[in-house]
């Protein structure tokens, strides 16, 4: 079998155009790491108030409130009890579509976002991709904004810097709130 | 299915419920499934092509060969189904066509030195490749969880420094081309120990920093905007310096000392987020190799053939730079596009099939295949990066980023060296070069960089 020199030359270029394709072929496959994870429409189907999520708030609150309402409501003045290892078990989602749900807390870092590796998957409209952590700094849970968009809220107010986390106080990251409970 | 009812279940409940786990479809595997069978088709048509160009005609026996390669990484990628599913999917497929290139590179090269048969260089790599691929089935099958490893820190450590020094042992090491690196099993078989070091002390560096970094990224002055470090804290880079030093001393290999000194910098800085490591430790190496180039005799021809290499006497002398210019004539010559596999001249490049391979490459695929090489490492670097950012566990974090960066330093040695970026240091192409060692050491960072980013997936999750 004779290989003609047109052959050669059509499979040479043949050969690298199929490299990078297979190249774009994993970049493709990877563009929601590069440019974020996809919005994705909240469920409309559970109360008409996901539409507009910060209205999911009041509406959600009655079924957190049987939980919250015993508690003592402390804002995060420094009186109030700091949330560490020993005293924190779990998560407990307060407001928005999953409200009541429940987050077991362990001593390894929680990370939020809307990116499917976080441990704390929030795909709304307002949370960014990578957006807040909590960590465990000497004991203490710690909340971290990851230079989110939208920003993190702790009791009212956003987070720029690592901060401890009263107990029964409220996260609130995009139309979701949670609280670290005993 | 069931997964998914479990989690509209979940929804449905307002009342407070521990999270159950989502099972999804294998889709990562699918992806991965997909990717791998057109890695095996550019492998399969990189040897067609080889034989093409440098034979004119197709070998059957050679391509029954590469359907070997193509057998075991599915047949690794039948293991994760099973024991890592929600593995990253793009490790396997990059390892995989790099592996390959790597394998029709060498067959190329010994076409050209007229050597064939079972002893040649290119099915010695086939049998390596096998054995590092089944020695990574291994790694996935034992080590379930990588905490497990951190229980192991300092035996890690010991090990990995023995295995540093092994080839200085006397009857056991062997001296290759002036490096003291290997060690020899019988009458044909070398092994570079070094390489699987790397391993063990990537471990050993991460747990040690876990346990440890309290003290090292604290305290000490505040000297121009940067906090130093202690006097007293100094003592772990100190050890790593001078174990490094010694390596160029009795090894007599530059390039080894550098790729583990410069890890366990990285490491260090991920650890404690201070940059005054990086200049002290920087500060440290630049003036080690300042001092060895002026005193050791063969680290001073390594930077005499780097700064002046297109000079008559030095291309000319013995040891001089012949080698690293053929290289660059290898790499014009293939300009743009290359001369197209089994059509240029690499053989006339010493060592063509192992440190030279990138050269012999880029003689053959030019520029734009030699770009896409690059991106792949890229990729697969980005992954380990992107394994630990996504990591709960600061030892799982430390270690994906420590071994990915291994990978990435070395490329740099290596390709650097060839490209005369940096003075030319002898380390292997990670999955490229010929070199049994570096190919075992290599596919068992793959394996362990899938087992982590099966962890970090497979923990518990919620989503809201």
């Amino acid at each position: 079998m004779n290989v003609s020199e047109l052959t050669l030359l059509v499979l040479r270029f043949g050969f690298l155009l199929l490299l990078w394709m297979f190249i774009f072929g994993i970049v493709y496959a990877l563009r929601s790491d590069l440019f974020g994870q996809r919005v994705r429409k909240l469920k409309t189907d559970a109360t008409p108030a996901p539409a507009f999520p910060l209205s999911a708030v009041p509406a959600a609150v009655p079924a957190a409130a049987a939980f919250a309402a015993p508690v003592a409501r402390a804002s995060p003045a420094t009186d109030a009890e700091m949330a560490t290892a020993h005293n924190t078990t779990r998560l407990v989602i307060t407001s928005g579509p999953k409200a009541g749900t429940e987050f077991p807390l362990g001593t390894d870092t929680v990370t939020i976002g809307r990116s499917s590796d976080s441990s704390l998957v929030i795909r709304d409209d307002y949370t960014s991709t990578h957006h807040a952590r909590l960590m465990l700094w000497n004991d203490e849970w710690m909340l971290q904004d990851l230079d989110s968009t939208n920003g993190t809220f702790l009791a009212g107010s956003r987070v720029t810097v690592p901060t401890k986390i009263p107990l029964n106080a409220t996260v609130k990251i995009g139309a979701t709130s949670f609280e670290l409970r005993r | 299915m069931q997964s998914l009812s479990k989690a509209s279940a979940l929804s449905a409940q307002p009342a407070t419920e521990p999270v159950r786990r989502l099972r999804l479809p294998q889709k990562l595997r699918n992806l991965e499934l997909f990717l791998l069978l057109i890695a095996c088709f550019i492998n399969a048509s990189a040897v067609v092509l080889v034989q093409l160009g440098a034979l004119g005609e197709l070998d059957p026996t050679l391509v029954l060969l590469g359907a070997g390669l193509s057998v075991l990484v599915i047949s690794l990628h039948v293991v994760l189904r099973f024991v890592a599913r929600d593995a990253d999917p793009f490790i396997l497929p990059i390892a995989t066509v790099l592996n390959g290139i790597g394998i029709a590179m060498i067959y190329r090269i010994d076409i050209a030195d007229q050597q064939g048969g079972w002893e040649s260089a290119a099915v010695r790599q086939t049998v390596w490749s096998a054995l590092a691929i089944f020695s990574a089935i291994v790694v996935l099958l034992v080590i379930r969880n990588h905490r497990v490893l951190f229980r192991y820190t300092y035996i890690a450590g010991l090990v990995g420094v023995l295995l540093l020094f092994l080839p200085l042992i006397p009857g056991l090491g062997q001296e290759i081309s002036g490096a003291r690196v290997w060690i020899r099993f019988g009458s044909f078989a070398t092994f570079q120990p070094g390489e699987i070091a790397k391993i063990a002390l990537a471990v050993f560096f991460a747990g040690y920093l876990v346990r440890n970094r309290d003290s090292l990224s604290m305290v000490g002055k505040k000297i121009l905007g940067a906090r130093f470090p202690r006097f007293r804290d100094l003592g772990p880079i100190l050890v790593v310096w001078a174990l490094s030093m010694s390596v160029i001393i009795f090894q007599r290999d530059l390039g080894t000392a550098l790729l583990y000194f410069g890890l366990f910098l990285v490491m260090l800085y991920l650890a404690t987020g201070r940059l005054s490591w990086v200049i002290i430790g920087m500060s440290l190496f630049l003036g080690g190799a300042l001092i060895a180039s002026q005193t050791l005799n063969y680290v001073n021809g390594r930077f005499t053939n780097w700064l002046d290499a297109l000079n008559p006497d030095v291309y000319n002398a013995k040891g001089g730079s012949f080698q690293l210019v053929q290289g660059l004539f290898g790499l014009a010559k293939g300009g743009l596009l290359g001369t197209g596999w089994g059509q240029g001249r690499p053989e006339l490049t010493p060592v063509p099939q192992s440190d030279y391979i990138i050269a012999s490459l880029g003689e053959e695929l030019g520029l734009a295949g030699l770009f896409a090489i690059l991106a792949l490492y890229l990729m697969f670097v980005a992954r380990g990066f992107r394994i630990g950012f996504a990591g709960q566990d600061d030892f799982g974090k430390l270690l994906a980023v420590g071994l990915a960066f291994v990978v990435a330093l070395q490329c740099f040695i290596v390709i650097g060296g060839v490209t005369r970026v940096i003075p030319l240091t002898g380390l292997t192409t990670p999955f490229l070069a010929a070199g049994g060692s570096s190919l075992v050491a290599n596919w068992i960072i793959a394996a362990l960089l899938l087992r982590l980013s099966d962890t970090v997936r497979n923990q518990p999750r919620l989503v809201v």
